[in-house]
């Protein structure tokens, strides 16, 4: 089985790396950019199987990103996934009005990210393991 | 420059006081001041409620009017104006309640000396001018407070984010092997980031409750469901810390009218708070029972054996400000924002909250839940004027997957977005969207009552057709959604029957409908 590249777009080059580290650890290829227009381009040249996209972009936010990714014929097609620090209340409407197949708050369970990607990519969800003593999201 | 007459209101019936009032104005300068004399309490509120009146003199002693209540009733048709309350000379008490009320002065009838009136008229509207743009200044500060806050609060979330990637990339050794010790202290990061976490949130929340955003989503819910999620999610700390965690509930609760992802969080926060303040070997109990004192109500209860709280305490520890300062309480983390979120969360579905509580004796938060009733939630329909031909529908929508198959996630996302179309459709008078009554089953089905005729439930079942149809999200290939409509017999009101048993019989009957419909849809 050949392995899925994804692209992650966030401005943060911390949680850039700590992403990729995590993904690398579970098989998948993990290509950067930290901007509205990086992304775009990384996107256009490297055809990723699945972008994950951070909402708090500087200059040309994540919503614009989306915009013009649904914009292009070959691009549309890629599933993104929305990070973002914001509230789901606020933001997860219009992130799924704009195509988005998932909105996920920061900071993010690694366990649910990971099942969130596998959903996205059509990939078979793994055993859930038992929950642990657990506040919040994490 | 000239000034604009100040309009002054006076409402006092004996004539004789009124001839002094008068004449004391009528040393003014003219045009100074202009008066409007009423003699009854009832016309006062009716010329007060037009508006244009700047100052009101008020006599308590009116025919048709007591005393404080006056005070009160020009307060409520004209909140903007400042009044100045008149009395005899035996009420100097009733004048000092009068202000505490509300009114900015008080004036002793046979006491007023020459050219008092008006510059007591012009001190009222002046104190009663600066009070306003104080708290105009407050409320913005406020504002300005939430938005800053909330603000900080989000940008914490991002190095947040980094900490805890690495912190777990560490302790999942994806770095390297690690000894004992690096295992350990790791875990004491990890456990600081989760209590991070947990306060940004409380702060957020905080700042939501303030800015009146607080989601509550009614539904219909079992809280059995949310305690023994709680317990079960913090069975962890409380064996970490030797304290038994146990539940007791009745059997067979009826459901709540109320928020499931709210009642976990009071849930959570009580029984947590409950295990911090119990030393080893006690016991932290949560009971859910009918509340004897009103049985349209649930009475939940999280006990524990800890240190408890003095009694001049009770009240104070909801409030968000509130910290405990007692030097013992080592270990004491967090923002103490819990208690103050929970009272707000309760009171939003309807509820109360309080705590019985004695130093070393532990204590016992209660806190109440509506109870589920199809009854309240059709019988504003039910009131609605009935044309003839018009009967009760169960609309129905169901929605699944062609493979069988739906992810609780996925569900979640689309029935929300169906919910939303779907209400868009009814009318506000005569139909009702039902709130979620069954998140078990694998088929989401979403339920409406319609009161209406056969074509009018016809036509909302193709408006609603036609909103999936435009719904892209809702278009997507696996996903399958089902209209459907059946009418209820007529049940007819019999003679001298109460509304609230009639409106009982057809949420009987509706629940029926939806029980057979569930039924058939599960085969």
């Amino acid at each position: 089985m050949s392995q899925k590249t994804i692209l992650i777009v966030d401005d943060d080059p911390d949680v850039r790396l700590g992403l990729r580290v995590r993904l690398k650890a579970n098989n998948y290829n993990v290509i950067f950019a930290a901007d509205g227009m990086a992304s775009i381009a990384e996107a256009r040249k490297r055809k990723p199987d699945l972008i994950i996209l951070d909402l708090g972009l500087p200059a040309g936010d994540g919503f614009s990103v989306m915009e013009r990714l649904e914009a292009n014929d070959s691009l549309s097609l890629i599933p993104v996934i929305v990070v973002s620090a914001r509230d789901r209340e606020a933001n997860m409407d219009r992130a799924l009005k704009a195509g988005a197949k998932a909105f996920l708050q920061k900071p993010v369970a690694n366990a649910k990210l990971l099942a969130v990607i596998r959903r996205v990519l059509g990939e078979p969800a793994l055993p859930e393991k038992p929950v642990v003593h657990d506040l919040g999201s994490l | 420059m000239i000034e604009k007459a100040l309009q002054v209101l006076v409402v006092e019936d004996n004539a004789g006081d009124a001839r002094l009032l008068r004449e004391m104005f009528s040393k003014e300068k003219p045009g100074s001041f202009e008066l409007t004399h009423l003699l009854r309490m009832s016309e006062a509120v009716i010329r007060l409620a037009n508006g244009g009146v700047d100052i009101v003199l008020l006599d308590m002693g009116l025919p048709d009017g007591h005393g404080l209540d006056t005070v009160r009733q020009a307060h409520a048709a004209a909140p903007g104006v400042p009044l100045i309350v008149l009395t005899g000379l035996d009420d100097e008490a009733l004048a000092a309640e009068a202000m505490k009320e509300g009114a900015q002065d008080y004036l002793i009838k046979g006491q007023i000396e020459n050219r008092a009136l008006p510059r007591a008229l012009r001190h009222a509207i002046e104190r009663h001018r600066m009070q306003t743009e104080t708290d105009l200044i407050r409320t913005d500060q406020m504002k300005f407070q939430d938005e800053f806050l909330s603000h900080v609060s989000h940008e914490l979330r991002s190095p947040l984010t980094a900490i805890y990637q690495f912190v777990t990339i560490l302790l999942d050794r994806l770095a390297g092997e690690l000894n004992l010790e690096q295992h350990e202290y790791l875990q004491i990061v990890l456990r600081n980031i989760k209590q991070l976490q947990s306060m940004i949130n409380d702060l957020l929340e905080v700042t939501r409750v303030q800015a009146g955003k607080l989601t509550i989503e009614l539904q219909c819910t079992s809280i059995s469901d949310a305690i023994t999620y709680t317990v079960n999610t913090l069975q962890g700390a409380a064996t970490a810390k030797g304290i038994t965690l146990s539940a007791d509930m009745g059997c067979r609760l009826p459901s709540t009218n109320a928020d499931p992802t709210r009642l976990q969080q009071i849930l959570i926060i009580l029984v947590d708070n409950a295990i911090k303040f119990t030393p080893t070997g006690g016991a932290v109990k949560v009971q859910a029972r009918v509340f004897e004192e009103d049985p349209g109500f649930l009475l939940v209860e999280v006990s524990d054996t800890g240190c408890g709280i003095s009694p001049d305490m009770t009240e104070r520890i909801f409030e968000h400000l509130y910290q405990i300062t007692d030097p013992g309480q080592a270990g004491r983390k967090g923002l103490g924002l819990g208690l103050y979120i929970s009272k707000e969360l309760v009171a939003r579905q309807r509820g109360k909250i309080w705590v019985s509580s004695e130093p070393q004796k532990g204590s016992h938060f209660f806190f109440t839940v509506p109870i589920f009733s199809l009854a309240s939630w059709i019988g504003p329909i039910l009131m609605h004027e009935k044309n003839p031909g018009d009967a009760i529908a169960v609309l129905a929508v169901e929605i699944g997957s062609r493979d069988g198959r739906l992810s609780p996630d996925v569900r979640k996302e689309k029935s929300h977005l169906a919910r939303r179309l779907l209400q868009q459709c009814l009318r506000p008078d005569t139909d009702v969207l039902l709130p979620n009554m069954d998140s078990a089953g694998v088929r989401e089905i979403l339920f409406a009552v319609v009161y209406t005729q056969e074509f009018g439930a016809e036509v909302i079942s193709e408006r609603i057709q036609r909103q999936f149809q435009h719904c892209e999200q809702l278009q997507t290939a696996d996903l399958t959604l089902a209209v459907s409509h059946s009418f209820l017999a007529p049940i007819s009101r019999v003679k001298g029957e109460s509304t609230e048993t009639f409106v009982e019989q057809v949420a009987a009957g509706i629940q029926d409908r939806i029980n057979s419909i569930r039924l058939q849809r599960s085969i």
